[in-house]
């Protein structure tokens, strides 16, 4: 059988790892008879996300989120930072997601990294236990990839603001509590001073939420508008008009750069490469299986090396010596884009794989695997777009880690 | 099959001393000019350079230190041949590795020592022809004979792209018994019947030849001693890790260059890396130099626990960086426009040792044949 990616890792680890392992398997909740969401970008219903909500809330109670976040913020301040393991093992064993990803992967670390001690007191807690989730409302209509031209404006009022704008592709918004959100506060400033970045209370009046339909077909996400819409003074994360810069922190928690931080995970599982071979091997081509077909064979077998790769590559950016002194950057910010561009690779070859069942969809009673495969690989675009496009990550790298000119 | 190899993949700062001692010694020794020179004079081979190389201890990296060799590991080698191939070191080193590991791996203790400490110190040139007829090297492809003789052994075959072969003073080779199986021998040359003819290489710093054994008669003792199909495979399987670190050092280089390049050349007033269709493609360059490092790095580590995973991730080093490599100088001489077309750019010589090193020990078609296999009927 194929490669399993683990590391050699501490006896301590290791026991560790066990344990989580048989927790697990234990307490996986099983397949709820509806369809569910493929990642938390296609959260749609209230039972989808309630049974997903109940499960980060048991995998909480148990003791498995939070490890490496203080213990006074609700966390477990382990010294080992093993929520890595908790992430790979939820992955390993195909048990759901951590719906609350926005709050655990990006608003949570970036609230431990700026908030006062009465906002990581009051809002990391609830982060973990999935009572109150969070969306992210950085684009707009006209800020995607430029996002520091964002025009949403937050108003001084007598104890706070009032926020006046509006933002796409909220994800979550719909069941979300609270959002980070970037406003302008200063409208003579430079594009990037005058940002400041708040946590907004989604349930203020003048909130409009309204759902997006993607290309799927699925919910998920949202645009968010927003009439006067009030938040009081505790709302501003760091200082007035720092805004631009905790959210290039927020980025790079979202971008993986920031590898480990998170209290969980919604990463697909590191085995895809052996789930599209187990698929090649039941799915017949022309009469054949499609493991059979040698163009299969031979690509499956090149994806299989970047997921290889790429493991290794997470691996040895935590070497200090290893992550090549010449570009210690390199690593770390090309994550994002091999790892979207694989999974996108990946689902359209398990799509060729079916041969002419590829063309049946989400419903049809003959459709292999319930025609996840297509959905999966309409879905992969949802990463190698959102949270900056390939294109703006290659931007970024040619530039920051090459030296190479700027594009703009 | 589980793929391990340590968290931290056995480096420690020792390694890092390696790096630095090598990038200082080959920037000093062999600049561009030091290679062209070289390579306008046809010399590819330098016992000089040679023996200065084998003195610094690089010739007997990984072998052992009771014959003579440093006894240091597979990432040791693995970081000096990225910054070998990043200078495109000229000579039979990759000959002299497998002819090293070959004996280590598959020879008795005074075969061992008859041979190996000639090899470290760089007196003995040494060579394993791996490349049998029709262009194949694995073991189940030798057609090479070795038939019983009185006292000994009468070798035919015909062996290609032996890199050092015409200057070697050993060479180790397969041959395959009447009983079908495949040995190892070792010959000392020149000895009558072997006949080894300089080839045109396309690379100018990889001194390689044909190797004819045209009825050679050796001794009962030229035959190693130990498990020759494990010996060949081993030796195979550090073949394969070890051109992977050697190209990706070569794309390392490349990258550099056609970033550089990018960054000074000017057009339509702008420094030509400002457009993405020239940016893009040096950023993919340098993710996948990224990508096939991790992947020779993980190799090494492996080589080094002796980890069951070692040829999966050799051969997925190779293949990887072999292709990492050639899309390195396709890129590269494209971006170098009007100059990357002409002799005076220095990019022409990596994208020969890219050639070469792709072709060699199997490439990502080949290798990907057999991960195939290994992931659905494995
Ligand atoms: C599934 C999904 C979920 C999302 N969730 C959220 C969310 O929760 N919160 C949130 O704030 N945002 C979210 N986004 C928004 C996402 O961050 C933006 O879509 C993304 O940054 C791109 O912006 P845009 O859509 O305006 O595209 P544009 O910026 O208009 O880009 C259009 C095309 O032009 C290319 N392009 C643009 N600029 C350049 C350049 N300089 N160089 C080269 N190419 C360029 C892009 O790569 C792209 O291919 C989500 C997006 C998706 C797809």
């Amino acid at each position: 059988m194929s490669a399993r990616a683990e590391e050699t890792e501490s006896k301590e680890n290791a026991e560790f790892r066990r344990e989580v392992r048989a927790w697990i398997e234990a307490n996986k909740p099983s397949h709820p008879g509806f369809k569910l969401p493929q990642s938390f970008l296609e959260v749609e219903s209230e039972r989808q996300f309630t049974f997903l909500r109940d499960w980060q809330r048991k995998v909480f109670d148990a003791g498995y989120l939070g490890l490496d976040w203080p213990a006074e913020y609700g966390g477990k301040g382990d010294p080992h930072k093993r929520q890595r393991i908790v992430s790979q093992e939820i992955s390993r064993a195909s048990a759901p997601f951590l719906v609350n990803v926005i709050g655990l992967q990006w608003a949570g670390p970036t609230i431990l990294a700026y908030g006062t001690e009465e906002q990581k007191k009051r809002y990391l807690k609830p982060i973990l236990s999935a009572e109150e989730i969070w969306c992210q409302g950085f684009s707009e209509p006209g800020a995607g990839s430029d996002l520091a031209s964002l025009t949403a404006t937050a108003e001084p009022t007598d104890d706070g603001w009032v926020v006046t704008g509006h933002k796409v592709w909220t994800t979550l918004a719909h069941f979300a509590s609270w959002m980070i959100l970037l406003a302008r506060t200063d409208s003579q400033a430079h594009k990037y001073a005058g940002i400041s970045y708040f946590l907004f209370p989604m349930d203020a009046p003048g909130v409009t939420v309204q759902p997006l339909v993607k290309m799927t077909g699925e919910g998920g996400f949202n645009q968010v508008i927003f009439d006067r819409a009030p938040m009081k003074k505790s709302a501003l994360l760091g200082q007035l008009g720092q805004g631009w810069q905790i959210a290039m922190t927020t980025l790079t928690f979202e971008r993986g750069a920031a590898e480990g931080t998170g209290g969980g995970s919604a990463t697909p599982s590191e085995s895809s490469v052996r789930a599209v071979a187990q698929l090649a091997k039941r799915v017949r081509r022309e009469g054949r299986p499609a493991a059979d077909d040698p163009v299969i064979r031979d690509r499956l077998a090149q994806l299989w090396i970047t997921e290889e790769a790429l493991r290794l590559t997470g691996q040895r950016a935590r070497t200090a010596g290893l992550n090549m002194e010449d570009r210690p950057l390199a690593t770390r910010l090309m994550n994002k884009v091999v790892y979207s561009e694989l999974g996108q690779q990946l689902t359209e070859l398990a799509c060729e794989a079916l041969g002419p069942d590829a063309g049946l969809w989400l419903g049809d009673p003959c459709a292999p695997d319930k025609a996840e495969w297509p959905r999966a690989y309409m879905n992969s675009f949802g990463v190698t777009i959102g949270g900056g496009t390939s294109e703006v990550q290659r931007n970024i790298i040619g530039e920051r880690v090459l030296g190479l000119p700027k594009t703009k | 099959m589980r793929i391990e190899v340590p968290t931290d993949f056995g480096y420690t700062d020792e390694h890092g001393l390696l790096r630095g001692e090598a990038r200082r010694f080959l920037n000093e020794r062999l600049p561009m000019q030091e290679l062209r020179k070289r390579a306008d004079a046809g010399v590819a081979f330098d016992r000089g350079l040679w023996k200065e190389i084998a003195q610094l201890g690089w010739v007997g990296l990984v072998l052992p230190e009771a014959h003579g060799g440093a006894g240091l590991g597979w990432l040791h080698l693995e970081i000096l041949l990225e910054e070998m191939g990043r200078r495109l070191v000229p000579g039979p080193f990759l000959g002299s590795l497998l002819a090293g590991v070959a004996l280590v791996e598959g020879a008795s203790d005074a075969q061992r020592a008859r041979w190996l400490p000639g090899i470290a110190s760089g007196d003995l040139v040494a060579t394993a022809a791996v490349v049998d007829a029709a262009g194949a090297f694995e073991a189940r492809d030798v057609a090479s004979t070795a038939e019983p003789v009185e006292g000994g052994w009468l070798l035919r075959g015909r062996k290609t792209h032996v890199v050092g072969g015409a200057d070697a003073g050993l060479v180790i080779a397969p041959f395959r018994e009447p009983s079908g199986a495949v040995s190892l021998f070792g010959v000392d040359l020149p000895a009558a019947g072997v006949c080894a003819e300089a080839e045109t290489c396309i690379d100018p710093t990889r001194p390689t030849a044909r190797v004819a054994f045209d009825g050679v008669r050796v001794g009962a003792d030229a035959k190693l001693a130990g498990d020759a199909g494990a010996a060949w495979r081993a030796m195979l399987v550090r073949g394969f890790a070890a051109l992977a670190a050697e190209s990706v050092g070569g794309a390392e280089s490349v990258l550099l260059t056609t970033r550089d390049y990018a960054v000074a050349r000017k057009q339509f007033d702008r420094q030509i890396g400002f457009f993405q269709a020239v940016k893009f493609p040096i950023v993919d360059m340098m993710c996948g130099v990224e990508l096939a490092r991790s992947l020779a790095v993980g190799a090494a580590s492996a080589l080094d626990q002796r980890a069951a995973c070692a040829e999966t991730l050799a051969r997925m080093a190779k293949a990887q960086a072999s292709d990492v490599f050639a899309n390195a100088v396709r890129k590269g001489v494209q971006l170098h426009g009007g100059y990357g077309f002409t002799w005076d750019c220095d990019v022409h010589f990596y994208f020969r040792r890219a050639m070469w090193s792709r072709a060699m020990l199997g490439d990502a078609i080949h290798h990907r044949r057999w991960l195939a296999a290994s992931l659905f009927e494995g």
